[in-house]
C-alpha cells in the first residue's frame, strides 16, 4: 500500500546565510501492506513524525521515492497531493485538530464538504458514522464543549468519513487516559478488521504498538527493527478468535 | 467544494468578528456613496444643461437659416427647397412657419384677443414632426385654427405675466374672429374672417416661454393673401394718410401671392437623433446653413464626459481608501483561522479552494458595501435635488428653474460602482486569500501559526 525506497530527509535551521543541515531520516527503505496495522516508534527526534509527514505529504524527502496505492506520490505538487491526500488518506491527530468553530457534526462532514458530496449523502454518512464512534449524542457540540476521549470519537469519525484505504495517526492516544485509549485502540482493531483499512500509528506507547501487526522502530533516523512477528493473515485470525470470546 | 458550502464558510466566518465586519463594510459603503454622489453631480448637471439648451426643440430637428449665395441665387428657402429636404432619406418630415404680417386684431364674441404671432404653417408635416396639443385636435377645414396655451394670459400694470390662467381649452370650439386689413382704392379697409378653434398646443416646457400665438393652415394664408394681394398678408406701412397712386406703388413692390413664396423657420426633422449628423452633413455640402442640437450637444457632452471622468476618478479613490480597510480585515481573517486553514489542508483541502473561500468573503464585503452605498447615494441625490433649491433661495435669493438637478444617478452608474467596488474587493482579497493558500500545515497543527 505504501512503498518508501531510499527515503532521506534533512532540515536547515538557523538563519538565512548562517544555516546548519541536521540530517533526520537516513536512507529509509520500508512498505506497509494493505490491510496492515503498523506501528511506528522509536524515541522523541528519532524521526518517527517526520516519516509520517513524507507519507501524508506535508513535507518532501531529500532523497528518495515514496510510492502510495500503486501511485508515485514524490512529484506532487501542492494541488495534487491535496486531492490525493482526500482521496487515499484519513488522519488522526494527538491533539485532535478540531475546527474549534464548528460543531462535532460540521468537523465530521468537512472531508465530504471538501470532496464536494451532496447535502442528504453527507447527513446520511455523517449520522452513521457519529453512531459507530458513539458520539451521536454530542453532534451539536463544540469541540470546546467535549472531553478528550470525546474529541478523538470526532477525530476518529473525520478521519473515516470518506471511508479511506488508508489512516495516519500521530500519537492518536497522546492526550488521552488508559480508559479513552483502550476504547480508541479496541476502535482501530475494529475497523482494520471490519473495513480492511490500513494504519500507520506513530507511538511511543507500548500498548498502542500491541494492536500493530508489525513494529518499526526508528532509531537515531535509521530502521532499527522491522519485525512482522507473525504473518497479517496470522494476525487476524488471531483477532478473530480474540473476538469470539477470547482475550487476545 | 460547492459553492453553496463556500457561501455557508463565508457566513460562518463573517460571524466571528461582527463589528470589524460592519466597519469594513462601513467604509466601503461610505467610498461607494461617494463616488457614486460625486459622480451624480456631473450626470445632473450635464442633464440639467442639456436640457437648458435644446429646451422645446427636438434633438432630431435641423434647423435650416439661409442658402449659400455662392451656390444659389436666392438666400430664402423656397418650395423647390422643401422638396428637396423632402426627398432625402431618413427624413420624416420638414416643417415652417409663416408670419403673418399683419396684427388682425383677433376678437372673440367682439372682445380683443392679445395674440403674439399669427402662424401659418403645414399641419400634415406638423403631425408627423409631432406638434403637440393639449386640448382638441389639428385643422381640418379651411376656417380653423389652434391657438396657444398662454392665449388668455392677462398682464398687469407692469406686463408681467398675472399669477392666473384661465385655461385655453375652453375657447375650443369658439369662433375668432379675424379683421383682415387691405387696401381698396387707396383706402385701408377691414374684411372680417371667421375661424373656428379646434385645438391649444400644448405647454411649452420652459416656464418662461409663452405661447400667445395663432396657428393656422396653408388654406387660410391663402385666403388672408387673397383679400391682401400681397404675400403673407403684407400691407405697406405710412406715417401719413397715403394717395392712392402711393398706396399702389407700394403695394405693387410687394411680393404677390402668385410669386415664389418665401419660407421661414424651416425645419427638418430626421426619423431618429442618430440620422441628424448625416443629413446635416448632406445638406450642408448642398450649400443649406443649417444648426441642429446635436452640433451644441457634442460639445457641452465631451465637456462633461471629462468631467464625469475626473470625478469618477476621485470618486475611485475613495473605494481604494476603503479597500484597504477590506485588506486589513482579509488579512486579519487569514491570521486569526491559519490554524482552521491548516487543518483544512491537512485532510486534504485543495489550495485554490481556500483561496476561492477567502475571495468570496472580501468579494462579498465589496459587494455588501457597494449595495449599501448604492442606496445611501440616491437617499442623498434625493435629498440634495429637494433641498438645496430651497437652500439657494433662502440664502442666496435666487431662484433655479423647476426641473433643475444637481444630483441624477442613473442606473449604469450605480452599476459602475458596484462593479469598481466588487473590483477593487476583489484585488484587496487576492494577497490574502494567497497568504491562506502557502499556510504551512505542520506550522498550523503545531500552532505556530
Amino acid at each position: 500500500m505504501i512503498t518508501m525506497m531510499g527515503i532521506s530527509h534533512q532540515f536547515k535551521i538557523g538563519k538565512k546565510g548562517k544555516e546548519r543541515i541536521v540530517p533526520v531520516l537516513h536512507d529509509i527503505d520500508l512498505s506497509v501492506e494493505k490491510g496492515e496495522i503498523v506501528a511506528i516508534v522509536g524515541r522523541s527526534g528519532s524521526g518517527k513524525s517526520t516519516l509520517l509527514n513524507l507519507m501524508s505529504g506535508y513535507i518532501r524527502p531529500t532523497a528518495g521515492e515514496i510510492t502510495v496505492a500503486g501511485r508515485m506520490v514524490t512529484k506532487l505538487d501542492e494541488g495534487a497531493w491535496a486531492d490525493f491526500r482526500l482521496a487515499h488518506y484519513g488522519f488522526i491527530f494527538q491533539n485532535f485538530q478540531l475546527i474549534s468553530s464548528m460543531t462535532a457534526y460540521e468537523n465530521v462532514e468537512l472531508p465530504l464538504v471538501l470532496k464536494g458530496v451532496g447535502q442528504s449523502e453527507r447527513r446520511k454518512r455523517v449520522e452513521k458514522m457519529l453512531e459507530n464512534v458513539d458520539i451521536a449524542a454530542f453532534a451539536s457540540h463544540y469541540p470546546s464543549e467535549l472531553s478528550g476521549g470525546q474529541q478523538q470519537r470526532v477525530s476518529v469519525a473525520r478521519s473515516l468519513v470518506l471511508e479511506p484505504p488508508i489512516v495516519l495517526a500521530d500519537e492518536p492516544s497522546g492526550s488521552l487516559d488508559s480508559e479513552n485509549e483502550k476504547s480508541l485502540l479496541t476502535m482501530i482493531k475494529q475497523l482494520n478488521h471490519e473495513l480492511g483499512i490500513t494504519f500507520v500509528i506513530i507511538t511511543h506507547d507500548d500498548q498502542v504498538a500491541s494492536v500493530a501487526h508489525r513494529t518499526i522502530r526508528l532509531q537515531d533516523g535509521r530502521l532499527a527493527r522491522q519485525a512482522p512477528l507473525v504473518s497479517v493473515e496470522s494476525i487476524k485470525e488471531t483477532f478473530d478468535l480474540a473476538k469470539g470470546g477470547h482475550h487476545s | 467544494m460547492k459553492f453553496g458550502d463556500q457561501l455557508r464558510f463565508v457566513r460562518q466566518n463573517m460571524k466571528r468578528n461582527k463589528t470589524r465586519l460592519f466597519m469594513t463594510v462601513l467604509a466601503t459603503a461610505m467610498g461607494c456613496a461617494f463616488l457614486t454622489v460625486l459622480a451624480s453631480v456631473g450626470f445632473g448637471l450635464q442633464q440639467s444643461m442639456v436640457e437648458e439648451i435644446t429646451g422645446d426643440r427636438l434633438v432630431t430637428e435641423i434647423t435650416i437659416y439661409g442658402k449659400n449665395p455662392d451656390k444659389f441665387d436666392t438666400q430664402g428657402i423656397q418650395n423647390g427647397d422643401i422638396d428637396y429636404f423632402q426627398s432625402l432619406p431618413n427624413v420624416k418630415a420638414v416643417t415652417y412657419r409663416n408670419y403673418i404680417q399683419q396684427y388682425m386684431d383677433p376678437s372673440i364674441d367682439g372682445n380683443p384677443v392679445n395674440v403674439n404671432q399669427r402662424i401659418g404653417m403645414d399641419f400634415e408635416a406638423e403631425k408627423q414632426a409631432g406638434f403637440g396639443l393639449s386640448a382638441g385636435r389639428l385643422p381640418e377645414g379651411n376656417n380653423e385654427i389652434v391657438i396657444g396655451y398662454h392665449i388668455r394670459e392677462v398682464m398687469d400694470e407692469e406686463g408681467r405675466p398675472s399669477s392666473e390662467l384661465p385655461a385655453a381649452s375652453e375657447w375650443v370650439g369658439e369662433t375668432m374672429t379675424l379683421q383682415v386689413s387691405y387696401y381698396e382704392d387707396g383706402e385701408l379697409a377691414k374684411k372680417p374672417l371667421e375661424t373656428v378653434i379646434v385645438g391649444v398646443a400644448e405647454q411649452p416646457t420652459k416656464e418662461w416661454n409663452r405661447d400667445r400665438n395663432i396657428y393656422m393652415g396653408e388654406e387660410m394664408l391663402t385666403q388672408i393673401e387673397a383679400i391682401t394681394g400681397t404675400q403673407l398678408g403684407e400691407l405697406p406701412y405710412f406715417e401719413v394718410a397715403p394717395t392712392k397712386e402711393q398706396v399702389q406703388k407700394l403695394i405693387e413692390q410687394l411680393p404677390k401671392p402668385t410669386g415664389e413664396r418665401q419660407y421661414q423657420d424651416v425645419t427638418v426633422v430626421a426619423e431618429n437623433a442618430s440620422k441628424v449628423k448625416g443629413i446635416a452633413e448632406k445638406i450642408r455640402e448642398q450649400g443649406y446653413f443649417n444648426h441642429s442640437i446635436a452640433d451644441e450637444l457634442k460639445q457641452v457632452n465631451m465637456l462633461f464626459t471629462i468631467m464625469k471622468i475626473g470625478l469618477i476618478f476621485v470618486g475611485t479613490i475613495a473605494v481604494l481608501i476603503a479597500s484597504i480597510g477590506i485588506f486589513n480585515t482579509m488579512t486579519m481573517a487569514v491570521t486569526e483561522r491559519a490554524q482552521d486553514i491548516g487543518i483544512m489542508k491537512a485532510i486534504g483541502a485543495h489550495p485554490s479552494v481556500i483561496r476561492r473561500v477567502f475571495l468570496l468573503e472580501s468579494s462579498l464585503i465589496g459587494l455588501f458595501g457597494a449595495i449599501i452605498g448604492t442606496l445611501v447615494s440616491y437617499a442623498i441625490s434625493f435629498a440634495v435635488n429637494a433641498g438645496l433649491p430651497i437652500m439657494i433661495e433662502v440664502l442666496m435669493e435666487e431662484t433655479l428653474p423647476a426641473d433643475f438637478k444637481f444630483s441624477v444617478i442613473p442606473p449604469y452608474l450605480a452599476a459602475l460602482t458596484c462593479v469598481i467596488a466588487l473590483g477593487v474587493a476583489l484585488i484587496s482579497g487576492q494577497r490574502p486569500a494567497r497568504r491562506a493558500t502557502r499556510i504551512d500545515v505542520l506550522s498550523a497543527l503545531r500552532r505556530e501559526v
